[in-house]
């Protein structure tokens, strides 16, 4: 029977529940399942609303072989205006664990290239990973979001951050450091040195349970400073970080009384592979004016440690909020977050590689929450 | 001597699989060429619009199951434009 590809529907799910038992059985990643619910439990497309997301299986007679979903949002285009998007996320194939289906990654991107030609991928866990191999392929511009972190705590960090204690003598070393308080100084040293550079002035910062028409009037005002970036008008910004969502804390930064810039900051789902049993705060989302970004980034600082982050993380593509956090004290990793742009995306940006200086990308991003930060 | 389609077919799949063409025959699938993964079944769509000039909808790509059902769609749809 030929594969075809269609929505997800409610009568597909005992079919994806298959799915995901056949990926779960020959892998160990357990990122490799898709969404048992056809309904979306993250953006589910209700009324009028600005992002939502959408799901797609391709189906092999009763057999589901292959799924992926879009984001569906708006973004801004200096210049341009405002563009109706896509994102291609969790894009899983049958052909990964049985390559007589290795022509179903095909099937799935260029579905999704046909539904909105407009699309872009992020993340995907560096250049060299499948997904960013076929867009590449494709014709997508990929370009890589920087990342950077900050330690709050250097002992813990020094003897949780499995990813840097691979080899036994590293391991050593690392307990060594942070035993004897020379690898807590040198932490302190080198981010206290990269926090010099510069200062926010004053400013308060506060809790907020939503965001209104303040950080509305505030993307009005300050997105010409982007050359691309998700809408982020108060609209958009209820979808995305509802007051229900008591997981994520939202930060309003003010100065003299007005608003000038919001943060979103969580806590990162565990990776105890990763990070050990670390506390690993996210910057997840940000908005202000360029150069009131460094305002920002100390007040979604302030709130992580205030909540006990061990590790501070963010993404951030635009270079007056690198320069934030790098003021602030954070320091830049290697990054495996990648941006991808369609080909028609890419027309839109160009001059791309001019341009990408001043995208506005962040963890927010892509696939987002609840996943992806 | 002429050069037919499963020819030409068969020399891209060899550079893009890495293997010897003479390997190559019309059963030649995902499940006997270790390296025909997800996206090296992209590249030969890529390189197969590109090189033959022939563009492949999804219901087309959802048949390139062997080289020889690659050959049999190619040749179809190269027959079938107006000379």
């Amino acid at each position: 029977m030929a594969i075809v590809i269609e929505p997800y529907r409610e009568k597909h799910e005992p079919a994806v529940a298959e799915f995901n038992r056949r990926l779960r059985e020959a892998t160990a990643d357990r990122d490799l399942v898709f969404s048992q619910k056809a309904i979306p439990s993250w953006l589910p497309r209700t009324g009028d609303i600005p992002v939502w997301n959408e799901f797609f299986l391709a189906v092999d007679g009763d057999a589901v072989r292959g799924a992926y979903a879009l984001k569906h949002e708006q973004i801004f285009v200096r210049g341009k205006g405002v563009y109706q998007v896509a994102c291609y996320h969790h894009a899983l194939s049958e052909g990964i664990i049985d390559r007589s289906y290795a022509r179903v990654g095909s099937l799935l991107v260029r579905d999704a290239l046909a539904r909105q030609p407009l699309l872009y991928a992020l993340g995907m866990g560096g250049y060299e990973r499948p997904l960013a191999k076929m867009l590449s392929a494709l014709g997508f511009s990929l370009t890589l979001v920087p990342f950077y972190f900050r330690v709050v705590h250097p002992y813990t960090f020094l003897l949780e951050m499995q990813v840097l204690r691979e080899s036994q003598w590293r391991a050593v070393l690392m307990n060594a450091a942070a035993v004897t308080g020379t690898g807590w100084l040198a932490i302190k040293f080198a981010q206290g040195v990269a926090g010099l550079r510069g200062h926010p002035g004053h400013f308060l910062a506060e809790e907020v349970t939503e965001f209104s028409e303040w950080a509305g009037d505030l993307w009005t005002k300050a997105r010409d400073a982007v050359s691309i970036g998700s809408v982020r008008d108060a609209n958009t910004l209820r979808v995305l970080y509802p007051a229900s969502d008591r997981y994520l804390t939202r930060v309003r930064v003010s100065r003299d009384g007005a608003a000038i810039g919001w943060a979103v900051v969580g806590e990162r789902r565990e990776d105890t592979q990763k990070f050990g049993d670390m506390r690993v705060g996210s910057l997840i989302d940000c908005w202000a004016a360029p150069n009131d970004a460094a305002a920002v980034v100390r007040a979604a600082a302030r709130a992580l440690e205030k909540r006990g982050a061990d590790l501070i993380v963010s993404n951030q593509s635009h270079h007056a909020w690198r320069r934030a956090l790098e003021n602030a004290g954070f320091l830049k990793g290697p990054s495996n977050f990648v941006f991808a742009a369609s080909k028609k995306l890419t027309e839109l940006l160009q001059p791309f590689d001019e341009n990408r200086r001043s995208f506005h990308i962040t963890r927010a991003d892509g696939d987002g929450l609840p996943r992806n930060f | 001597m002429k050069v037919t389609t499963f020819d030409q077919i068969r020399t891209m799949a060899s550079d893009l699989f890495g293997v010897p063409a003479e390997s190559i025959s019309a059963a030649s699938s995902p499940e006997t060429i270790e390296t025909w993964d997800s996206i090296q079944h992209l590249n030969l769509v890529l390189a197969l619009e590109e090189r033959l000039n022939v563009q492949l909808s999804p219901e087309e790509i959802e048949q390139m199951k062997s080289v020889g059902d690659v050959v049999k769609l190619v040749e179809g749809k190269l027959q079938a434009v107006p000379k």
